[in-house]
């Protein structure tokens, strides 16, 4: 964590915005699934997202504004395709939330928290998978999703409790 | 929230599915291709004139700076300057040779000096107000010689004159109690 911020903080060069990139891919493109289904494309998403952050120049330590630009190239990518669109909302109405696994489950345990993690509210997934997977504080997530700090706060602990308590044995 | 740790720990221990060669390959190859468009010059000042943490929507192509749009903007700076340069020139010619019409104008001007008389000649009248802060219908009189009755209405008023010295600004100003008493005829019809 401290070695990422201390990246982000100096980045100047290309070849550091590549670094930095690689390191960002897993959590941004794991964000980008919260809306399409498909990891290829939430891949495209992340692609267009990043190369469209870098070239107007925005500070890479801008982290709100970085998620901000994936979360709005995937709702444009819903809003202008409307079969996919069609198939989103149907998807998403239904009881799984993803098609293709969206983590490296090595058990049980962790398939079973993937799959409760699934059937979260959207707007409660999104939070924790900001602030688990991407490290992102809750001002940013409110800064970036366009809530209160509060507000991006209490989402994560509702997330965390309907975890919890899915999770807790019958 | 220290209810939660354990589950919060549960959740890190999860990974998320890496992302393809070919996606890091793919933004590698556009940040290497577009590279000469963010001109580490241009970057740096353009992002320091942007409002800090402005959020515009970057899902809209049209709104992404391409390459093309820096040298229109590139083209729009040179001609602003270029006329900025022309009017600053213009305005030194002006500056080094002043219009020939400019003592004319001033030696038409009235000199005020001369219209200056005597203090008391200068008051002149500005204005007269009259209020009616009372009226008071008196009834029907029959005047003897029309044969024809008449009203009688009272009036009280205060009455003001002002007089203002144009040269000074100052303003004198006079003000008067009056009574007025009106005749009206009434009419029969």
């Amino acid at each position: 964590m401290q070695d990422r911020e201390e990246v982000m903080e100096n980045v100047t060069t290309h070849e550091e915005w590549k670094t930095i990139f690689s390191t960002l891919a897993p959590g941004l493109v794991l964000y980008a699934r919260q809306w399409v289904r498909s990891h290829t494309d939430a891949e495209d998403i992340v692609q267009d997202a990043f190369v469209k952050f870098w070239r107007r120049h925005h500070k890479i330590d801008n982290r709100p504004l970085l998620y901000a630009t994936v979360r709005s190239v995937a709702l444009d990518l819903i809003r202008r395709d409307s079969r996919r669109a069609r198939r989103e909302v149907e998807a998403f109405a239904g009881a799984p939330q993803s098609i293709e696994p969206q983590f490296r489950a090595e058990d049980e345990s962790q398939r079973s928290l993937a799959f409760a993690l699934d059937r979260l509210p959207h707007e409660q997934r999104e939070v924790v998978v900001m602030k688990v997977w991407n490290e992102l504080t809750f001002a940013e997530i409110g800064e970036a999703i366009g809530i209160s700090q509060n507000t991006a706060a209490s989402r994560y602990r509702y997330a965390l409790a309907a975890l919890k308590k899915n999770l807790q044995p019958q | 929230m220290s209810d939660f740790v354990e589950i919060e720990d549960e959740l890190k221990k999860l990974q998320p599915v890496q992302p393809s060669d070919g996606l890091l390959d793919r933004v590698e190859n556009a940040i290497d291709s577009l590279a000469p468009a963010r001109s580490p010059g241009w970057a740096s000042r353009l992002r320091r004139s942007a409002p800090a943490g402005s959020v515009v929507d970057l899902a809209e192509d049209e709104k992404v700076i391409r390459p093309d749009r820096f040298r229109i903007n590139l083209l729009s700076v040179g001609i602003g300057l270029a006329a900025a340069a022309s009017l600053l020139i213009f305005a030194r010619l002006q500056f080094d040779n002043p219009s020939p019409r400019q003592p004319q104008i001033a030696a038409n001007s009235p000199a005020p000096v001369a219209r200056s008389t005597s203090p008391i000649s200068e008051f002149l009248p500005a204005g007269a107000t009259q209020v009616v802060y009372h009226t008071r219908d008196e009834g029907l009189l029959y005047s003897a010689e029309s044969g024809e009755p008449m009203r009688r209405v009272r009036s009280r008023l205060q009455e003001s004159l002002q007089w203002r010295n144009a040269a000074t600004g100052a303003s004198l100003r006079v003000s008067y109690p009056s009574e007025q008493v009106e005749l009206i005829p009434v009419s029969g019809q």
